[in-house]
């Protein structure tokens, strides 16, 4: 397989864009070709130079890849819909990259896009009997959670303090929802209302519209070769069995979960492991979940990352700085394009170009994205 | 058979027996492997751990011991018609399975990992024609 590089990102502030209240209203897939746009031009590259599209969309319904792609050209060249809950961005760009690796194209796109309903999360995963008996995503995230704190002695205030950080790193991130934002602290989180205890509203992501490209291409079409990133890990796994679809462990640990399997498959095919990264993206729709993902991903031994929170391990000036965009939580979860924009923070910390968040010297960066099903996605890039 | 002769329909038919006799309990309906040993809830028609093709039937202990539960604050979007406050849970019977559950029979907010609770079920909503839909949950085991 070649080496495969990312030759630009592109974004759309996550935000709101519903036009209430003052805010512009934009349509998803004008969100969509605006990422795209702004991607081409970081790439130096022209709509013509693309040969392959891969696009993704939680909850826009059906051919949103092809509104958003139909308002800049007509090509003719595959656009092919990926759908994998919150890691659906990820999951196109894993597609794209393969392709390219294996020769199939030398250019391709990869793009999410998406506009969330206001409210707690439809859930389309689970069955109708189950959601008439109350079965909701925030639940289910919060049952994992109790028994993640019962498991480690992890506390509120880790989950607080997780939070605290995040929204510090997004107010500092143009592409942000919370860019300019008002810092938190951990007295606001734990005083913010139960939504399903012990999750509180300021441990969870805020619900937000927004876009992200990625140009991929193989390594020698880059325009300029300089601070040239590629992808040399990538991986993709889904749930043994005792697992229930959102991840949920449904019987006494037989095997390890999706993420840990991702984790394990990226660490051999780039030749790399946790203590090599400098700087990383964990995924957390909800704050806890960063304090088992550090775990899972092998940052961590189980149990630790409360501790390591504590003593700033993970801030942007600390040993193994996480996040540094602010996560799902600071940058919000507009969930078609989460997966890119995760990746994207890192592709600017390695060209030396996330400016006040900066990590100096950041040259290996790792990547994990979770979704219901479940799956577990994971990158590793390098400069 | 309800009182005003309205039908009882289940949530979902099979998730729980129906009992033949007056002193006879419903309990959870679950599958076994006769291959692996492994339990589901609910019922499937193969085994997910080894692909083995033919299941048993098993009717599920109807005690067991909360691994987790969270109390729900806000009503989820469309399909629950319930009280808000409302708690839920995961209960691990003694054949390994951890069941997700309504907990109900306490205050919500009131229960705690490791409690034993028991299987019930109760009637969740009326529908437009006036049949009670009823669902299965998890109670406090009365000492």
């Amino acid at each position: 397989m070649r080496e495969v590089a990312i030759a630009g990102m592109g974004f759309v502030k996550f935000g709101r864009y519903d036009g209430q209240k003052g805010r512009p209203y934009k349509e998803i897939y004008e969100l969509g070709a605006e990422a795209i746009t702004k991607a081409l031009k970081y790439a130096d590259m022209e709509w013509k130079d693309i040969q392959a599209a891969y696009g993704a969309s939680m909850f826009g319904g059906l051919g949103v890849p092809n509104q958003c792609t139909s308002r800049l050209g007509m090509p003719g060249f595959p656009i092919t819909t990926v759908e994998g809950a919150c890691s659906s961005s990820q999951q196109a760009m894993r597609q794209a990259y393969f392709d390219i690796a294996n020769g199939l194209y030398d250019v391709g796109l990869a793009f999410g896009t998406e506009k969330i309903p206001p409210g707690l999360i439809a859930d389309t995963l689970s069955p109708v009997w189950m959601l008439r008996m109350g079965f909701n995503l925030p639940g289910t995230y919060a049952l994992g959670t109790r028994a993640y704190m019962q498991a480690s002695g992890a506390t509120e205030e880790d989950m607080a303090r997780v939070a605290v950080m995040e929204r510090k790193n997004a107010i500092m991130n143009p592409n942000a929802f919370w860019y300019q934002g008002p810092e938190i602290t951990v007295e606001e989180v734990l005083n913010s209302r139960v939504i399903a205890s012990p999750i509180r509203f300021l441990m969870a992501c805020v619900n937000a519209d927004g876009a992200a490209a990625a140009i991929i291409c193989s390594k020698d079409k880059l325009k300029s070769k300089a601070r040239a990133v590629t992808i040399v890990g990538s991986a993709h796994a889904t749930a043994t069995y005792g697992y229930d679809n959102l991840g949920n462990s449904v019987r006494e640990k037989m095997n390890p979960n999706c993420t840990e399997l991702a984790c394990k498959q990226v660490w051999e095919m780039s030749g790399y492991g946790p203590e090599d990264m400098d700087v990383i993206q964990l995924y957390e729709a909800m704050s806890p979940g960063f304090l088992w993902d550090a775990e899972d991903c092998g940052f961590c031994k189980p149990g630790e990352a409360g501790k390591l929170v504590r003593e700033g391990y993970f801030e942007i000036g600390g040993k193994m700085p996480a996040n540094t965009d602010g996560g799902l939580m600071g940058r919000g979860h507009p969930t078609g394009a989460t997966g890119i924009a995760q990746i994207a923070e890192l592709f600017f910390q390695l060209r030396e170009e996330a400016g006040p968040r900066q990590v100096p010297g950041a040259k290996i960066a790792f990547n994990h994205c979770s979704g219901g099903g479940p799956n577990a996605l994971c990158h590793v890039l390098k400069r | 058979m309800s009182t005003n002769g309205k039908k009882q329909i289940h949530c979902r038919d099979g998730l729980w027996s129906r009992p033949s006799s007056p002193d006879e309990k419903p309990q959870l309906m679950g599958s076994k492997c006769p291959n692996c040993g492994e339990v589901f809830f609910p019922v499937n028609p193969v085994c997910i751990n080894c692909q083995n093709q033919t299941m048993n039937d098993i009717k599920l202990s109807r005690r067991g011991k909360i691994y987790s539960f969270t109390t729900m604050t806000l009503p989820p979007p469309q399909w629950y018609k319930g009280p808000v406050p409302f708690d839920l849970g995961f209960v691990e019977l003694p054949e390994g399975v951890r069941v997700w559950t309504r907990l109900l029979g306490a205050e919500a907010g009131t229960f705690k990992i490791g409690q034993e609770v028991e299987l019930d079920i109760d009637v969740m909503q009326v529908d437009a024609e006036g049949n009670e839909i009823l669902g299965y949950c998890f109670v406090p085991v009365k000492k």
